[in-house]
């Protein structure tokens, strides 16, 4: 590589790099110029709200896609998770919690261990995963929705609450990114993680436990998954099975149009973090200026084929399939 | 040039084992809902059967094509529901004052197979890799139908339509005719055309392929669109089963479609199986659907099922020595 190539490289992902915050800076001038009304701290609370549970999503997803695989049974593990909060909270108690949260870990670790010991491609192994999870939620649920009755919701109410002056699900948004971001960047997990995405075949020669990591990545994507289930369950009072369906593409997309390559070894959560609030205002403004809800799916799509079609590194693929 | 896969170097037992794997599967899975529950074998519970396996046959033959080529399509359930709105929309129902009659099936197919071309440009001109412009499409398809639907259920009231599934000939409903034609057309196309022969080389190795002055991009927009060609007529024969199109008449469809393709025993590589396989994985997959509800177990399982199915059919028939990074 000579020096031009690889000067143009280096402004090249500066660039990139530097796409997705300047969207959502001009977004969030754009409409706050257009509607006066964006800009007070009230909405602005708002969208933190709301983007919460799809940024605890993105932000497990962002791992897997980080170690070059895809997790496609995230909308799964959450609707499942919600479903279990919702079945053993007026039982249990507050314990549902951790409970919902372990299988959401649980099928993340089946997910990946099917993806790295059976090498399954992690995309029809999720998806696999992801019809096991769903066939299990709508049996555990009897294919209904479930409320959670007063006597539960003594449990579950703090999650609409405000703490700080900071609604709850924006702190446990906010701490689950920061832990991660942190795991990301200070912890041998993190390093492997992009050793891996960077170029799986020197990872492996570098004596890396690639499917260790592998398997780590898919156990936090379940986990956080089954979080943002449980918290989205709480904020309704009720489960569902197929409560999170309509979440994947945005998580997806959040994930992609923050910047980190669906190849992998570039990006990270902070990256997700600003791509989850572009998603968020780019619905917010869809919902404002009177887009049919059923057409966001649409503009989705796209935005989708064209952040994978910007970010991706053509140079770590031969064959594009 | 007959089959493309001359066993030129004679067959290990292996190899001729995972051949035939499927049809003893298939074999056995009968045999054994048989002798749990007799009442399989009756002509109205066969009949039951192909029914219910003529919309995921149309489906799997498209699927088919574009797994042969060693990429995937995601947009199935899009496609599909493209197709039945555009059908219950142009054809006489209960929205609007449209009765286009057959000329709606046909904007149907033209519609669906529009979408798998436009699939297969994305791809190939903005070189993304399938799964993520499929998935894509899949949200972009689906957003359409539903939104052009208003959200509600629209029913088609078109009667010579709707006889696809109600009117039969030879005891089976046109439906199930429908879907052996297709077969038949995709078997004709695999076999016997030079789109089929170039997908199963692009499948075989891709380099090879080009360099053997196959034109990739060509090739791969031809096979998306010849899928959607399947989605399509999937999507009108789903329409006249139910009678209606609504949000959630794609729901599962995608991955029934996969399930069949790889239980069938083709490869997700590439270049390996077809679309008798995939005849074969269908039968699997509706003989055990069908099974599972005459043993009375819980619908809801049968998606945990397929999945599972899923899981040991990809990791029974990835040829190993092949893949050295698996992603």
């Amino acid at each position: 590589m000579d020096f031009r190539t690889l000067r143009s490289a280096f402004s090249l992902g500066w660039v990139n790099a530097a796409i997705p915050p300047a969207l959502l800076l001009i977004l969030i001038l754009g409409i706050g110029s257009a509607a006066p009304g964006f800009l007070t701290q009230e909405t602005l609370l708002l969208l933190l709200a709301n983007t919460a549970v799809l940024f605890i999503l993105a932000a497990g997803v962002t791992g897997v896609i980080l170690v070059g695989g895809i997790d496609l049974s995230i909308q799964a593990i959450a609707s499942l998770s919600s479903v279990i909060l919702a079945q053993l909270v007026p039982q249990i108690g507050i314990m549902a919690f951790p409970a919902a949260i372990l299988a959401g870990v649980v099928f993340g670790v089946l997910s990946g261990l099917v993806h790295v010991r059976l090498k399954v491609p992690s995309f029809v192994a999720t998806l696999a995963t992801g019809g096991v999870v769903a066939g299990i939620a709508l049996w555990a649920a009897d294919g209904r929705a479930i409320t959670i009755e007063a006597s539960g919701r003594v449990f579950t109410g703090w999650i609409n609450g405000s703490f700080a002056g900071l609604p709850v699900v924006v702190w446990i948004a906010a701490v689950l990114g920061a832990a991660l971001y942190l795991v990301m960047r200070y912890t041998p997990f993190g390093r492997y993680s992009l050793a891996i995405g960077a170029g799986e075949p020197a990872a492996i020669a570098a004596g890396i436990n690639v499917d260790r990591t592998k398997i780590i990545a898919f156990a936090i994507s379940g986990g956080l998954a089954a979080i943002a289930g449980v918290v989205l369950a709480a904020r309704l009072s009720s489960g569902s099975p197929t409560l999170a369906n309509q979440l994947l593409l945005p998580a997806i997309a959040a994930v992609i149009v923050g910047g980190t390559a669906i190849t992998g070894g570039l990006g990270g959560i902070g990256r997700t973090a600003v791509g989850a609030l572009i998603i968020s205002i780019v619905r917010m403004g869809m919902t404002f200026i009177g887009v049919n809800i059923f057409a966001e799916n649409v503009v989705f799509g796209a935005v989708l084929i064209l952040a994978v079609a910007i970010t991706i590194d053509r140079s770590k693929i031969a064959v594009i399939k | 040039m007959s089959m493309p896969r001359p066993a030129l170097f004679g067959e290990s037992n292996r190899k001729r084992l995972r051949r035939w794997a499927p049809a003893l599967v298939l074999m056995l899975l009968c045999t054994l809902i048989t002798i749990a529950n007799p009442n399989f074998i009756e002509p109205r519970n066969l009949i039951r059967v192909a029914n219910s396996a003529a919309v995921p046959l149309t489906l799997a033959m498209g699927l088919t094509f574009i797994i042969l080529m060693g990429s995937i399509d995601l947009s199935v359930e899009g496609s599909l529901s493209i197709a039945a709105m555009v059908t219950v929309l142009l054809a006489a129902n209960d929205a609007n004052a449209n009765s286009w009659g057959w000329f709606a099936v046909a904007a149907a197919i033209a519609a669906s197979t529009a979408l798998g071309a436009l699939t297969g440009a994305i791809q190939t001109f903005l070189r993304i890799p399938s799964f993520m412009a499929t998935l894509g499409i899949w949200f972009i398809g689906l957003g359409v139908s539903v939104y052009m639907l208003g959200g509600s259920a629209v029913r088609l009231m078109d009667p010579s339509i709707r006889d696809l599934a109600l009117a039969r000939f030879l005891g089976f409903p046109l439906s199930v005719w429908v879907a052996l034609g297709a077969f038949l057309l995709a078997c004709a196309i695999q076999y016997h055309t030079r789109l089929g022969r170039h997908i199963l080389a692009i499948g075989g190795g891709e380099e090879v392929a080009e360099l053997s002055g196959i034109k990739l991009r060509r090739v791969r927009i031809a096979a998306f669109a010849l899928a959607g060609f399947f989605f399509g007529l999937a999507g009108i024969l789903a329409a006249a089963q139910l009678g209606r199109s609504d949000a959630v008449i794609a729901d599962g469809r995608l991955f029934a479609a996969v399930t069949a393709v790889v239980v069938g025993g083709t490869a997700l590589t590439g270049g390996e199986g077809g679309v008798v396989n995939t005849l074969i994985g269908v039968l699997i997959v509706t003989v055990l659907g069908n099974g599972m509800i005459l043993l009375g177990v819980s619908p809801y399982v049968q998606q945990s099922v397929q999945g599972l199915l899923i899981i040991a059919a990809v990791a029974l028939s990835l040829d190993r020595l092949r893949l050295q990074i698996v992603k």
